[in-house]
Order: structure tokens, then C-alpha cells, then sequence
């Protein structure tokens, strides 16, 4: 991938290259045959040419120095990895269905849900107690939490308590009543990542998200942050997966940049 | 805890103590700068007695400083402005038609020769001759120094060091390399 | 009858010029004068020219370069220290690099001026002038109070190596340890060699400073591509001249332990992430502790703190922790 950087780079680093080999050539071919026995003409061109050559060194000096700058500059660009910013937060204020990005300022104010889908599942699992589950699946499913809107619509709809609803939900792990983001980001807390610095891992990229103490979203709803148990690559400790993608042997630095594959 | 009673402070202050002292030693030996400089007297090229031999170029080709910080100098009061300058003229060249040697000794072309005066083409022997050398273009290398001297001349031109080129090294590489030892090193004031 | 005589006298006449000119290539030369001709006897109002005796540069200057020394010092002391700030570390070392390096032409620098000072103290008949006493003394009083503020953006041999670094490894720690041990035997060898009597001395820093010829850009073709050698492995080594090879570093890193500022890791809580110590290219940070003697004052570690520094975290202040102080 031909960036600015790699071409400014190659132009700079074949320029030294060309600089250094004009110095050698120089200093090989040099003149050294003792003057003393020539005839003044000759002597005449020969100094001449000692200096033009004296004064076309020192000018490719000078063009080596500029351009061992230039390539050190380009080259820094291209060695050192931008800084990772954090996630701005999106322009629109919720996405197709309704589900708010942005910051939940105060829930009250969310767009609406479009609720039509609710409505769609009761027809289609039942509306008795034994169907609370699949229900629930398919609304985190679709909006990829469970609203509050949401729940009370189906409460509104079937037999099912908000109880039954609340006791469900906080059970299982998999239910979540806050909007996750658009990436999921699993830190491996197995015992070999533990040891090998997961938890400073996790902490970097809390900083990093500016997550808030007790969530684990950060306010662009870009990312969220989830520790988990043993993913099975512990050679490659510490490890985290964002969305299916795997990054191993992470530090505090680095982990940060294994967001950008999918930002 | 204050920080002059901890050991460390104590520490320091007995560096700090010996820097100041030999520091002041030293500044007070101090007598200005020391240079180096070429002893006329025992460089081949000016050296009495050492006549028909090839130049001694070290001081061009030794020096760090890329033109040499080395320059021949004619001391105007003792050159004999002649008209056949055996530094200026090689007179082992053949004659030219105006009776004088064909070609420069100079293989930079560092000497100039002006007339004084009025020139009588009729009596060239008495004609007088400024020979000036330019020291963007000399570098050192000695044959006008080694012909400028008895028989031939009158020990006018030496090889001098230049101190606005000079980088007053510590390890001149001519004074190491120089066969007779005649670069020494001297006070600023008696040095030039 | 007569033609034939008038033939061969001409002949001859021809024969006896050839051979004068063949002969007589080369004047015999004879010098002309026994005394140099003086102003009153070439007489036209003429006058012997000066001979030109051009001085070395000018005290002023010299109190000049002492000065920047000091001042260049200052300002790495709070860039580092106070202002924390990469950016401005960067242009005082190219500044330093344009001025001491390629304007001085590395010379005199404070790693060849312990040898002069070791000569001054030893033979009587050697002196030196202040400005190297200066020179000598400088960095190290600054040492001893702030640590090897001299190394980070000042030294000339020291900058240009800083500029090259691109991907530096971390080196091991017993490696480094024992590459560390080198420059204080190259203390010792320059010492020793520097104050042996004037015949036999050596000045061994000045005849193996690898940047000097790309200061001078003029040098030894073998010394030129031993610097060039140095900052090649300096792009993947960080500054290895300065940490195994410098003797002035060695004085240095023995005053840093007396120093009471320097560098220091942490702020009030530890955050224990670690990134500064990746950051340091030049090993001076062990167990989240900044190793003052090793610390080069680059400021990188400053710089990749999410606490503290650069990181766009830090600067957003979405970093807030209790009692984090600069």
C-alpha cells in the first residue's frame, strides 16, 4: 500500500543510497598520480578538477543530510503506529430501528422504538409463560438489548409479568438491558492471560474508551468492553477478540490498536 | 528532612566541592589558547640543507580540515621579488620566447605575480615583482617552500598554520605524522 | 664553387643552433639578489604589504558557546522536567544538533574536554583554556542535581543519534548491565592514555569519535562508515553510543545517583499499565521505577502516560485519577 509516507520514504532512502554512492565513487576514482612531472596544461586541468570535485562533494554532503532527514521523517510515520483516539460519538441520534447511539442522556428523551416487531414475535411464539425465553432471544436479537419500551409492550401483549421479565433477563448472561455497542471487545481473563497482564489490559482500554465506572459501554455506544473466561489461544496471552477477531500478545500500548481493525 | 544532613546531600556537596576546586586549579593556570604551528626550522620544505628532494606534502594531505589549515606564506619583507622566482617558475621547464621558464611551479596555480612599478622590458634583471599567494587556492603542499630557500631563493615562503581554519585538534593528525616533529604547540601570542 | 662552401656553412650554422637549442632546455638559474630588495630601493612610493596573520575566533565567542552549553542545558531541564512535552525536546535537539554539531563541527565537546582537563591536571606545562574547564565542569554540575540533562537534547553526538531512532528493542537487562561496564574501560584507557608525556599521548576520544567526520563532512573513509554504521544500528538500538560506549556518560551516571530531581515514574497512584516503560527505548525504567543513571532525558515515557502525558486520552481528560499530580 503505497502511502505518502512509504513513498516519501523510498525517494529519501534511495537518495541517500545515490548520495553515498557518488561520495565512494569519488573518493575512489580520486586523482592520486604525483603532479610532479607534468607539463603545466595539465597540472591546470587537474587542479581544476580537484576542485570541482572538492566543491561537488561538499554539495552532496549537504544533499545527504537533507535527505537522511527527509527519509528519518518518513520513515518515523511510517514505523511509529498513530496515536489511537478514542470513538467520537455518531452524528444521528438513533439507527434504523430506533435504538438510540449516542449518549442515553436521559431515557426519557430516546427516540421511539419502532415496537411493530414486538407485536410480530407474539404471533409467532405465543403468548403464554413457556415462550419468555425465545421472546426475550429474539428482541435482543433484533435490537441488540432489551428496551425497557420493548418489555413493557411485551408485558402489555402476553401473560407474562414484568417479574417473570426482570428475573429472566438477570439471569442469564446473555440478556442485556443497556444498549450494547457496535463491537464487542472479549479480554481474556484465563488463568494464562491473567498472569500475563490482562487486567492492566482491561483497564487501558476502559481509560482508553472512557468507560464509566459500572458500565461497560463507552458513551459513543461503539465499543463494548466484556470480560471473559478462557478463549483457547494461551499461547498467544494476553488476548483479547473484537467482533470474531482475534489479537494476541497485547500490552497496555498495543491493545488500543487492535480496536482499529474494525473502527 | 533536610536535604543537607542526608547522606546523598553530603555527597554532592563533596563532588560539587572538588569540581569547584580543580576547576578553579585549572582556571587558574589558564594562559589562553594553545595552538599548534609549523617550527620553520625543522620542516623539510624550509629547512636549510635539504635541497634536489621532493616536497613534503603531509601537512595537505594529513590535515582533518578539507582544504588543509595549512598555507604557504611569502613574508613580503625578506622575498626577493625577483623577476625568475624559483617558487613561482619551474626552472627545470623549457624556456619560453620571452626568456622566461614555460611553466608555473604551483600545481594550484596559488601564486600570482604582479609587477612593481614600471616594467623595463629592456633590463628585466631589475624589474621588481610582488608575488602574492592566494590562500583560497594553496594548500600546503610545500614545493614553493622547498624551492624559496638557499641556493635558489631567499627562505621567504614557510608553511603556516592558519587559525581562522584550524580546528586546533588535539590529535593533530599532521604533528603526528609529520617525520621531523615540526609541528609543536605554543601560546596564541607567540604561535603567530 | 661558391654555392657549395655557402651550403654546408649554413649547414653548420644549422647544426650548432640545434644543438644550443637542444642543450639549452632549462635556464641555469642564478639567484639574482644576496638581500631582499627594500621598500627605499624599489622606491615609487612603495610599500612592504602586511603578511596576514588571521587570529583564532574571538573570546566573545567562546563565552558565547559556554553560554548556549548552559542555556541549552536549562531549557532540556524543564522541557523534560516540567513541560513534559516531546515536541519541543525534538526541536532543541535538532537546534542543538544544527549548532554544536554541524555549526561547531562537534568540537569542543565535553566528552573530548575530560581528556584535556586530565592532561591539565597532570603535566604542569599544559594548560587549558576556560572555556574547556567550562565545558568539562557544566554538564556535570547539572548532573548532580537534575540528572544526564546533558545527553537529552544538548550533546551533539547525542542528538544525532536521537534522531535516528525508529524502532528501538528493548535489550535485555544483563546484556545491557554488561555493555553498560564498556564505557567506564574506555574512561579508564582515555585517561590513562591521555596522560602519559607529550610524546607518547593519545588522545583516544578524539581518534574514535564515530560522528565527527559527518560533522566535519570531511573524514577518514573508514571512520565515516563506522558513524554511518552507528546510526544504522541506532535506528534498532536506541542510542548505543551514548549508553555502552560514552565515557562522559560514565561521569554522568555516576553523578545522577546523587542527583535529587530527575525523571521519576509515577504519579501518586501507580497505575501499573507499564507504558512508559515500553515507551523508554533506552532501558531505563525497571519494575515501574525510572533508573536515573540510565535515563537519557528523551521524555518518551511522559510522553505514552495516559496519566500524564501526550496520549489523546490524557489530553481529552478522560483520565481523572485522585491525587494525580505533574
Amino acid at each position: 500500500m503505497m502511502t505518502g509516507a512509504r513513498i516519501g520514504s523510498l525517494i529519501a532512502g534511495s537518495l541517500v543510497v545515490l548520495c553515498v554512492a557518488i561520495l565512494l565513487v569519488d573518493y575512489a576514482v580520486a586523482n592520486r598520480q604525483p603532479f610532479a612531472s607534468r607539463p603545466a596544461a595539465e597540472q591546470k586541468r587537474v587542479t581544476a578538477e580537484r576542485l570541482a570535485r572538492k566543491s561537488r562533494d561538499n554539495a552532496v554532503g549537504w544533499v545527504l543530510i537533507a535527505a537522511a532527514a527527509a527519509f528519518l521523517t518518513f520513515a518515523k510515520g511510517l514505523v511509529q503506529q498513530p496515536k489511537p483516539r478514542p470513538p467520537a460519538a455518531r452524528q444521528s441520534g438513533a439507527d434504523a430501528l430506533g435504538v438510540p447511539s449516542g449518549p442515553m442522556r436521559s431515557p426519557g428523551r430516546a427516540p421511539e422504538l419502532d415496537l411493530t416487531f414486538v407485536d410480530q414475535i407474539v404471533l409467532q411464539f405465543g403468548r403464554g409463560k413457556e415462550s419468555a425465553i425465545p421472546l426475550l432471544q429474539a428482541i435482543q436479537t433484533h435490537y441488540r438489548y432489551l428496551p425497557d419500551d420493548a418489555l413493557r409492550r411485551l408485558c402489555e401483549q402476553t401473560d407474562i409479568t414484568p417479574a417473570e421479565i426482570a428475573g429472566t433477563s438477570s439471569f442469564y448472561g446473555q440478556f442485556r438491558r443497556s444498549p450494547v455497542g457496535e463491537h464487542i471487545v472479549r479480554v481474556c481473563h484465563g488463568t494464562a492471560c491473567h498472569v500475563s497482564g490482562a487486567r492492566q489490559i482491561t483497564e487501558e482500554l476502559r481509560r482508553f474508551l472512557a468507560i464509566p465506572d459500572g458500565e461497560d459501554t463507552d458513551a459513543a455506544r461503539m465499543f463494548t468492553l466484556d470480560e471473559v473466561a478462557c478463549l483457547g489461544c494461551c499461547s498467544l496471552a494476553p488476548v483479547l477478540m473484537v467482533d470474531g477477531h482475534t489479537a494476541g500478545k497485547l500490552t497496555p500500548a498495543t491493545a488500543c490498536n487492535a480496536l482499529k481493525v474494525t473502527a | 528532612m533536610s536535604e543537607d544532613l542526608t547522606r546523598r546531600g553530603f555527597a554532592r556537596g563533596t563532588v560539587l566541592a572538588v569540581l569547584a576546586g580543580g576547576a578553579a586549579f585549572l582556571v587558574k593556570k589558564a594562559n589562553g589558547q594553545v595552538v599548534w604551528q609549523v617550527n620553520a626550522a625543522r620542516c623539510i620544505n624550509s629547512r636549510l640543507g635539504e635541497v634536489g628532494v621532493e616536497a613534503c606534502n603531509l601537512c595537505t594531505t594529513e590535515c582533518v580540515v578539507a582544504l588543509s589549515a595549512v598555507r604557504a606564506v611569502n613574508e613580503y619583507a625578506k622575498c626577493g621579488r625577483c623577476n625568475i622566482c624559483p617558487a613561482y617558475f619551474n626552472i627545470t621547464s623549457a624556456v619560453n620566447e620571452l626568456g622566461q621558464p614555460s611553466e608555473k611551479l604551483c600545481p594550484r596555480d596559488a601564486i600570482a605575480r604582479k609587477p612593481i612599478g614600471k616594467v623595463d622590458p629592456e633590463d628585466p634583471a631589475n624589474n621588481f615583482y610582488e608575488y602574492i599567494i592566494d590562500e583560497e587556492k594553496c594548500d600546503g603542499c610545500g614545493k614553493c617552500v622547498m624551492k624559496c630557500k638557499e641556493p635558489l631563493g631567499l627562505g621567504s615562503i614557510t608553511l603556516r598554520i592558519r587559525y581562522d581554519k584550524c580546528v586546533n585538534c588535539n590529535r593533530c593528525s599532521i604533528a603526528r605524522a609529520c617525520p621531523q616533529n615540526a609541528l609543536l604547540q605554543l601560546p596564541v601570542g607567540q604561535a603567530l | 664553387m661558391s654555392r657549395v662552401p655557402e651550403a654546408l656553412g649554413r649547414a653548420c650554422v644549422l647544426l650548432v643552433l640545434l644543438a644550443h637549442s637542444a642543450l639549452a632546455q632549462a635556464i641555469p638559474y642564478q639567484r639574482p639578489v644576496d638581500t631582499a630588495p627594500q621598500a627605499n630601493s624599489i622606491g615609487g612610493g612603495y610599500k612592504v604589504p602586511p603578511v596576514q596573520k588571521p587570529l583564532p575566533r574571538d573570546y566573545w565567542l567562546q563565552v558565547v558557546d559556554a553560554v548556549a552549553l548552559s542555556a541549552a542545558m536549562g531549557v532540556s531541564v524543564w522541557l523534560v522536567l516540567k513541560r513534559r512535552s516531546r515536541k519541543w525536546l525534538t526541536a532543541l535537539t535538532i537546534g542543538s544538533l544544527a549548532y554544536f554539531g554541524f555549526y561547531r563541527e562537534g568540537c569542543i565537546c565535553p566528552i573530548g574536554s575530560l581528556q584535556n582537563v586530565v592532561v591539565a591536571l597532570a603535566d604542569p606545562k599544559y594548560s587549558i583554556p576556560m572555556l574547556v574547564t567550562a565545558t568539562f565542569v557544566l554538564p556535570l554540575v547539572v548532573a548532580l542535581y537534575f540528572g544526564r540533562a546533558f545527553c537529552g537534547g544538548v550533546c551533539a553526538l547525542g542528538a544525532i543519534q536521537e534522531l535516528v531512532v525508529l524502532k528501538p528493542v528493548q535489550v535485555p537487562r544483563r546484556l545491557d548491565r554488561a555493555l553498560g561496564l564498556l564505557k567506564y574501560v574506555y574512561l579508564g584507557l582515555a585517561i590513562l592514555f591521555a596522560v602519559k608525556p607529550a610524546l607518547t599521548r593519545d588522545f583516544l576520544i578524539c581518534r574514535f569519535d564515530p560522528f565527527v567526520g559527518f560533522f566535519r563532512r570531511n573524514g577518514a573513509p573508514h571512520m565515516l562508515i563506522l558513524g554511518g554504521g552507528f546510526l544504522v544500528l541506532g535506528m534498532f538500538v536506541g542510542r548505543p553510543y551514548c549508553r555502552y560506549l560514552c565515557p562522559y556518560g560514565g561521569l554522568l551516571a555516576w553523578c545522577t545517583r546523587l542527583a535529587r530531581r530527575g525523571v521519576t515514574v509515577t504519579p501518586n497512584k501507580e497505575l501499573d499499565c507499564g507504558l512508559c516503560a515500553e515507551a523508554c527505548p533506552y532501558g531505563a525504567i525497571e519494575k515501574m521505577r525510572a533508573v536515573r543513571r540510565n535515563c537519557l532525558y528523551c521524555a518518551r515515557c511522559y510522553a505514552s502516560c495516559p496519566c500524564d502525558g501526550e496520549l489523546a486520552h490524557a489530553k481529552a481528560g478522560l483520565v481523572d485519577l485522585p491525587g494525580a499530580a505533574s
